[in-house]
């Protein structure tokens, strides 16, 4: 009947072990995180090189952003790159220097102290991207073959790695003159390669695969996603040449308009994969997930209109940076790992709890190990939250600040209870 | 889809008992969402040989899924080995969905 059958064998699974600490570190953090946006929102009303502000982006970006994407990252390196991963011991090394070295980072900015706890915060999660990155690049040396979704996940870590190693000169820059200028004007170099080379690009190369296999949808276009892979590095490379040589608002247009386009083709390749899907129902997870690809368009079109304004006015355009990074780390990033987490961790739990069963007993389904409702509370929390917020920043209106940030510990307080769930489910065999 | 086999009988039963393995992703059987191509019956080797495949070979669920239509299927032929192999060639596609799996899913 088939004649031409080959034997392929099962992709391997990465321990729970290793990634379940991840993602209770980064709901721990986003708790932490919206506490000091309630505690500190005043700091909103200021500029957004305040020591506060600089603490909660880094408590999004490193303990709630990084730590949850290198969690997924370490479990869906199988069904990324087509291989098992290299090495535990290295991802468990990734999570215990990033462990440490983020409330050193984060300490450090709070009580603006640049010396030994945010070095040693800065020195520490170097190392941790470095256990992330050999465990990635060994994993695909040993894997079936290379794949674009590889090389986003691998182009993504050295963005990472760029990333922190230039933070935390930027750190050291504060003791010591070792820039020409001072660490506010390398700041959007360090912002950029972070939040596109890094996350960016990382959620490009996970979604571009997470997507049409949640929607069980057949449509794949690895052309399209390597044209989006050029053209988000390409725009970088010339975001740092303009920065460096050429010091013109105006030529940043360039690389804007470069990443505007590489996210309108996401955007529509996700469009297929939704078009395309088999499965009629689409659950609440992926929604979100999907509506965080939409969500992506507010920080581009906020950051062509500071250009224009910055070309046109003397005016620095605080409200507007600040609204432009609030909506990336409390908006786009989290939306989509609000979403995905409930895709990806009950699996994880699942997986732990019944793999050794046999069918002929009833198990729950992944998606009854988190409670559905406490979900959605948690979404509309969410919703109201991030509005209140960013009008909040944009108009620099207290009272919609301090109703932000309850509904956004409401939110993370929602979100801890159901990974905490998840975590400890127990087997339940009928 | 209907199942190749050389044991239309044996093959009736093995059907019965795994439409109990669900792909937990998508919440249907395993039958029903044709993943499984053939079973076949090596009498003298005593051996129930399963060729099957997932929907996706990235499916983070296929080694659970495998794992499970293994010990269902050795439950239900307690005399014999089970050996059960994967195969993407050919690919699973819509077409392979039984009627009750497409009502299930909506289409």
């Amino acid at each position: 009947m088939f004649p031409n059958v080959s034997n392929t064998g099962s992709i391997k699974t990465t321990s729970y072990k290793v990634v379940l600490p991840f993602y209770l570190y980064a709901a721990l953090s986003f708790l932490v995180a919206t506490i000091m946006l309630f505690i500190s929102n005043d700091a909103f009303l200021s500029h957004y090189f305040h020591p506060h502000i600089l603490a909660i982006t880094h408590a999004m970006a490193l303990g709630w952003g990084t730590m949850v994407i290198l969690g997924a990252g370490h479990q869906l390196v199988p069904v990324l790159i087509e291989g098992k991963l290299y090495s535990e011991k290295l991802a468990y090394s990734a999570f215990i220097l990033a462990a440490v070295g983020i409330p050193l980072l984060v300490y450090g900015f709070y009580t603006f102290n640049m010396n030994a706890p945010a070095k040693w915060g800065g020195r520490l999660i170097v190392f941790a991207v470095i256990s992330f990155l050999v465990n990635i690049a060994m994993s695909i040396k040993h894997s079936k073959g290379e794949n674009v979704h590889s090389v986003f996940i691998f182009t993504s870590t050295i963005w990472l790695l760029i990333t922190t190693l230039f933070g935390l000169v930027l750190v050291y820059n504060f003791t010591y003159d070792l820039m020409p200028n001072d660490s506010l004007h390398y700041l959007p170099l360090h912002a950029h390669a972070g939040m596109i080379g890094w996350f960016l690009l990382l959620v490009i190369g996970v979604g571009s695969r997470l997507i049409p296999l949640f929607l069980i949808s057949k449509y794949t276009n690895p052309k399209l996603l390597w044209i989006i892979l050029l053209l988000i590095n390409g725009a970088l490379l010339l975001y740092f040449t303009i920065f460096y040589f050429f010091q013109h608002d105006g030529a940043t247009f360039i690389p804007t308009s470069l990443v505007l386009i590489a996210v309108a083709l996401f955007i529509y390749y996700c469009y297929m994969a939704y078009a395309k899907r088999l499965r009629r129902q689409v659950d609440e997870q992926v929604k979100i997930s999907l509506l965080s690809v939409f969500m992506l368009l507010l920080p581009v079109i906020l950051l062509f209109t500071i250009i224009t304004l910055l070309m046109n006015t003397a005016d620095e355009q605080v409200n507007l940076i600040l609204t432009y990074g609030f909506v990336i780390f409390f908006g786009w990033i989290t939306a989509i790992i609000l979403g995905m987490t409930f895709k990806t961790l009950p699996f994880i739990a699942w997986n732990k709890a019944y793999r050794n069963r046999s069918a002929m007993s009833k198990t729950p389904s992944p998606k009854d190990l988190f409670d559905n409702n406490i979900f959605k509370l948690m979404g509309i929390a969410y919703l109201f939250g991030f509005t209140s917020l960013t009008i909040g920043i944009l108009f620099s209106l207290q009272f919609l600040l301090q109703i932000g940030s309850i509904l956004l510990i409401i939110t993370a307080i929602f979100y801890n209870w159901n990974v905490i769930k998840v975590i400890n489910h127990k087997a339940i065999i009928k | 889809m209907k199942i190749y086999t050389n044991d239309e009988r044996k093959c009736n039963i093995a059907q019965a008992v795994l439409k109990n393995v669900i792909d937990p992703e998508v919440g249907l059987n395993i039958v029903d969402l044709g993943l499984v191509y053939e079973i076949n019956f090596i009498e003298d080797e005593k051996v129930v040989a399963c060729l099957m495949t997932l929907t996706t070979e990235f499916c983070p669920m296929g080694e659970s899924i495998v794992e499970d239509t293994t010990q269902t299927l050795q439950a239900a032929f307690a005399d014999y080995k089970i050996e059960v192999e994967l195969t993407f060639d050919p690919a699973w596609s819509f077409e392979l969905v039984s009627e009750e799996g497409r009502l299930f899913l909506g289409r």
